[in-house]
């Protein structure tokens, strides 16, 4: 009893405290991404990147003459833990926006809860094409699967690759669902055919028996719908059979991770992204710098979308000239050629980004690039 | 514990003042949710502990019900736009039938081979809405679930939510209060001190074990179809394994087998991750550490009593030492 | 193709084997279910993945370490889990494997990083081509360690006091009081053997998949699980067994219909062999119904 009364004081005492807002000369921009679970981490790249923009922004004196902080919030990937973090950040009147979350099933979880009290959502990696239009007040930069897919049908399996038949292997989440599709549907509408589609679950790591199945229906390349880690492996399933397929992949696996993981496995593989290690842009190059000084690694496509997602945030806060959350929504929505670093960004009406990509093919074991349609 | 018991008209009026009038007290969206978070919990933890500490058995997929209920709300209200308040009865009795289901062939198993079975379920059931595209949209999810309506007027703000589930607890809690001091109560416990000897007597051990997990998976139903509808969007990965074993920790470190216990446990383990939030990455260390602690410190739980928790060391040393009956490691 | 996936199976079904082992003989001297068993796998990985990429470890110095790791955080768990609630109600240990897996998942996040880490080849990448069917070097690697295990265990369990103690403690924990079996030193001892199995299930998995991740606990832990009760849950021989098939039905699961329904159909098998045979393949029958 008396153990149970030190208890709930305790815990008490605790939230009492964790919710104490700060100082009034800080403008407070919320984060939430998955810092600890399955998804930990591409939350951590997150953590890094949009920590580097407000230092970045604060050394240069900040916005609107005060400095600006980050509030992170760990939604583990779970989309009910995205919902009560949006539900407390809506209620903190300090905080003027919101970056994140990782995940699209996240992203939708939370929506109606930014939406209902009027704060952006800002996710640097959804590509869901549901997500943006489902409220005024979200918006995603890193471009949907509605342009990639037919990107990756038209200008790397056919063109690049010339290729007259592909499998597809993809993750059975919704990522790999919605990418999937819009693959398939291009394929369909450009005449590439498609032999087989397969999936596997989440934490699956042995592809050997899809992969036997997919070789048996011999197409000339494999579009790997997954993440650079399972991607990896996936790879290196393929070699250790001794099967020569052409390999491509979305830009999910860009990273340098995919190196790393895959070794010679990848060698050859195709994929498409808007930011590079190797972009001679010096702004890349100093962010990449800075990157690797902080996280130890090398910053990849998330990190890049996080880190211009607060860059873009804070010009857009600028821009509104207050940190009233509806005006910086309206401002955010006019955003216009914004010079990231993962290129120039411009909102469409429902609050996406049409994303234009270069084509990569890992080349001795770096990154080429092989085609630019970026600065079309 | 034993003041409360003492004073437990006091307490209890007490409490009830206070969750009343919650939500004009604290004016803070962010702490009305938790507080339906816990509320939630609670009516999941009362209808697992109906099942674990009512009539003994073991049931650790209990994340399943819970799931059967929210998809049922969910594509009912999407599809068919029928009412919230039409469907809080229609999950739960969805979530029994599917108790059912699983309990027709496996109730005549023992303890850790029924729990086993139940694990497995749980799976089954996750992995079926996420892979049963056409009906469940798979992993993708069901969005958009409109808000519920009273006369006409849509509940869209947390405040009236708190309402709800504060009404929908505080009928589950009655419920099982009367129904576990009834005959069907009374025999429940009689299965779970001693099943041979409950039938020996005439209890029909069987058929009350089924009623038991019907009615324990009833409750975990309304709560999946509350949970679609304040969420307006449900999917699969809200219902893992991981989920099942939360509320079995808030059953076990509340205290099984007393209906206080699972309300405590309910709150202990839904504020405590919440309170955490600060160091992040700590959250999950810490909640483990928890558990394990409440384990050691108090097994019987935070609210259980002291004397049950000897009755079972008792019947423990008596019975069979072992739970797995088996031929040993070498057969 | 088919003999190509036997084949992969097999490979899969010995990992699968050698987790099963670990998990009956420690349910075979606990009595009760743990859920600790994939973290003990992930533990002994990542203490192989150590070896190799910091200590340039070879095969064996790398299987070792997984050994020892695992036989550690046995003696770990079995002081915080097992020991004190040796006669409590059995959810009571059930909740403390629930909550030691949570914290040990978690506490590896963030000490080891969350990142998933490369294994390189252990033995190399090369293979040997009988007919259209490839076996790796890997594959006979594993299948030859798990078979070596599967002897030494024999041998300690069937030609030696503590082998008797341990056979005598899983067939009736009170008879082996009776006889002078030491309960609480050889439940541990039982556990540490199971654990330091577990490990080394683990260093062959991070080796054969090239990769290990904190979380790739879980579904070791799950399909060590199916296996084991497939074989029974606290038979050696059946561990075996039940690990061999469970690798070659998911190979030939994703053969005859898409990959997606494996899983699914991976535990509807294991609730009717609860069902009709609890027993497992070659276990004895005991009492498991009223």
């Amino acid at each position: 009893m008396r153990h149970m009364v030190k208890v709930l004081a305790l815990v008490l005492f605790v939230t009492l405290l964790s919710s104490v807002g700060s100082a009034e000369d800080t403008i407070r921009v919320g984060l939430s991404a998955p810092i600890t679970g399955n998804y930990a981490e591409f939350g951590e790249n997150f953590k890094y990147a949009v920590q580097m923009a407000v230092d970045e922004i604060n050394a240069q004196g900040g916005l609107l003459g005060k400095q600006i902080e980050v509030v992170v919030m760990d939604s583990k990937g779970d989309p009910k833990e995205a919902a009560t973090i949006a539900q407390k950040f809506v209620q903190d009147k300090s905080i003027v926006a919101e970056i994140g979350d990782f995940t699209s099933t996240c992203c939708l979880a939370a929506a109606p809860i930014y939406e209902r009290y009027g704060m952006v959502q800002l996710s640097p990696t959804s590509s869901h094409p549901d997500f943006a239009p489902s409220g005024e007040y979200m918006f995603g930069i890193v471009g949907t699967q509605d342009a990639e897919g037919p990107f990756n049908v038209k200008y790397i399996a056919q063109d690049y690759l010339g290729l007259k038949s592909v499998a597809v292997i993809y993750i059975n989440n919704d990522w790999g669902h919605v990418t999937k599709d819009r693959f398939v549907k291009a394929a369909d509408e450009n005449g590439l055919k498609v032999t087989i589609e397969q999936s596997f679950l989440e934490g699956e790591r042995d592809y050997s028996a899809i992969l036997t199945k997919i070789r048996d229906t011999n197409p000339e390349g494999i579009y790997i719908a997954a993440m650079y880690n399972e991607a990896a492996l996936i790879c290196r399933q393929i070699k250790k059979m001794g099967w020569d397929v052409k390999l491509l992949a979305p830009s999910s696996v860009f990273s340098a991770k995919l190196l790393e993981l895959g070794g010679d496995a990848v060698e050859g593989l195709v994929t498409n992204t808007f930011f590079a290690l190797n972009d001679p842009d010096p702004r890349v190059q100093a962010f990449i710098a800075e990157f690797r000084k902080r996280a130890g690694r090398d910053p990849n496509l998330h990190a890049a979308c996080a880190y211009d997602s607060m860059m873009i945030l804070a010009d857009a806060i600028r821009r509104a000239g207050t940190t009233d959350r509806a005006a910086i929504r309206d401002a955010l929505a006019e955003t216009k050629d914004f010079p990231g670093i993962t290129g120039s960004i411009t909102f469409t009406e429902v609050g996406d980004v049409v994303r234009k990509y270069k084509v990569m093919v890992v080349e001795n074991g770096q990154w080429a690039i092989k085609r630019d349609y970026t600065r079309d | 514990m034993a003041w409360f018991k003492k004073h437990w008209f006091v307490s209890t009026t007490f409490a009830a003042i206070i969750l009343l009038v919650f939500p004009l007290l604290v004016d803070n969206d962010y702490y009305q949710r938790v507080a339906i978070t816990v509320l939630l919990y609670m009516v999941l933890a009362t209808s697992l502990n109906i099942i674990n500490g009512y009539s003994g058995q073991f049931n650790i997929g209990h994340a399943a019900f819970y799931c059967v209920g929210a998809y049922v709300a969910a594509i009912l209200a999407t599809r068919y736009h029928l009412s919230f308040w039409v469907l809080l009865p229609i999950s739960g009795a969805a979530a029994s039938l599917a108790s059912c289901f699983l309990g027709l062939p496996t109730l005549r198993l023992k303890g850790i081979f029924l729990a086993m079975c139940t694990l497995g379920f749980s799976e089954i059931v996750r992995l079926t809405a996420l892979n049963w595209i056409s009906l469940t949209r798979g992993p993708m999810g069901i969005p958009g679930i409109p808000f519920p309506e009273v006369f006409g007027v849509p509940l869209k703000y947390n405040w009236q939510f708190y309402y709800v589930i504060l009404g929908l607890a505080a009928l589950a809690i009655f419920v099982c209060h009367r129904v576990v001091h009834s005959r069907i109560g009374r025999a429940w416990i009689a299965i779970r001190e001693d099943e041979l000897a409950a039938r020996s007597m005439g209890v029909p051990t069987f058929l009350y074990k089924l009623l038991n997990l019907a009615f324990g998976t009833f409750w975990a139903g309304v709560a999946g179809c509350f949970y679609a509808f304040f969420s307006s969007y449900v999917s699969p990965d809200s219902f893992t394994l991981d989920e099942g074993f939360s509320i079995l920790a808030m059953v076990l470190v509340g205290g099984q087998g007393t209906l206080l216990g699972p309300i405590i446990g309910a709150f202990f383990l839904t504020v405590l991750p919440e309170a955490f939030r600060f160091v992040a990455e700590y959250r999950l260390v810490i909640f483990g550490l928890a558990i394990l602690v409440t384990m050691h410190v108090r097994p019987q739980g935070i609210a259980g009593s002291t004397t049950l928790s000897m009755r079972y060391r008792e019947a423990q040393k008596d019975d069979v030492a072992s739970d797995i009956e088996t031929g040993g490691i070498a057969s | 193709m088919l003999l190509q996936q036997l084949v992969n199976g097999l490979a899969q079904g010995a990992i699968y084997a050698l987790m099963a082992i670990g998990f009956a003989m420690i349910m075979g001297v606990l009595g009760l279910v743990t859920f600790v068993h994939g973290e003990v796998i992930m533990v002994g990985a990542f203490a192989g993945f150590y070896a190799i990429t910091f200590l340039h470890a070879g095969v064996f110095f790398a299987l070792a370490a997984g050994f020892a790791a695992s036989w550690l955080l046995g003696i770990v768990i079995d002081a915080t889990c097992y020991r004190p609630f040796r006669d409590a109600p059995h959810e009571i240990l059930l909740i403390s494997t629930i909550g030691m897996s949570i914290l040990l998942k978690s506490l590896a996040q963030v000490t080891l990083g969350t990142e998933q880490k490369l294994v390189p080849d252990l033995v190399g990448e090369g293979f040997i081509m009988i007919g259209d069917v490839r076996i790796l070097h890997i594959q006979l690697f594993v299948l030859a360690v798990v078979t070596a295990i599967c002897i030494a265990l024999q041998l300690v369990l069937y030609k030696t006091k503590v082998g008797l103690a341990l056979r005598a403690l899983s067939m009736d924990k009170e008879a082996a009081a009776l006889h002078g079996v030491h309960v609480n030193r050889t439940a541990r001892l039982g556990n540490c053997i199971g654990c330091a199995l577990g490990g080394l299930a683990g260093v062959l998995l991070g080796s054969y998949y090239n990769a290990v991740h904190p979380i790739m606990g879980a579904s070791a832990g799950l399909k060590a699980f199916i296996a084991s009760v497939l074989g029974g849950l606290t038979s050696i021989p059946g561990a075996v067994v039940g690990g061999l098939l469970l690798g070659v039905f998911e190979n030939f699961a994703v053969a005859f219909s898409s990959s997606s329904y494996r899983d699914i159909v991976a535990f509807i098998i294991l609730i009717l062999v609860l069902l009709f045979k609890p027993s497992g393949i070659f276990g004895r029958k005991g009492i498991e119904k009223i």
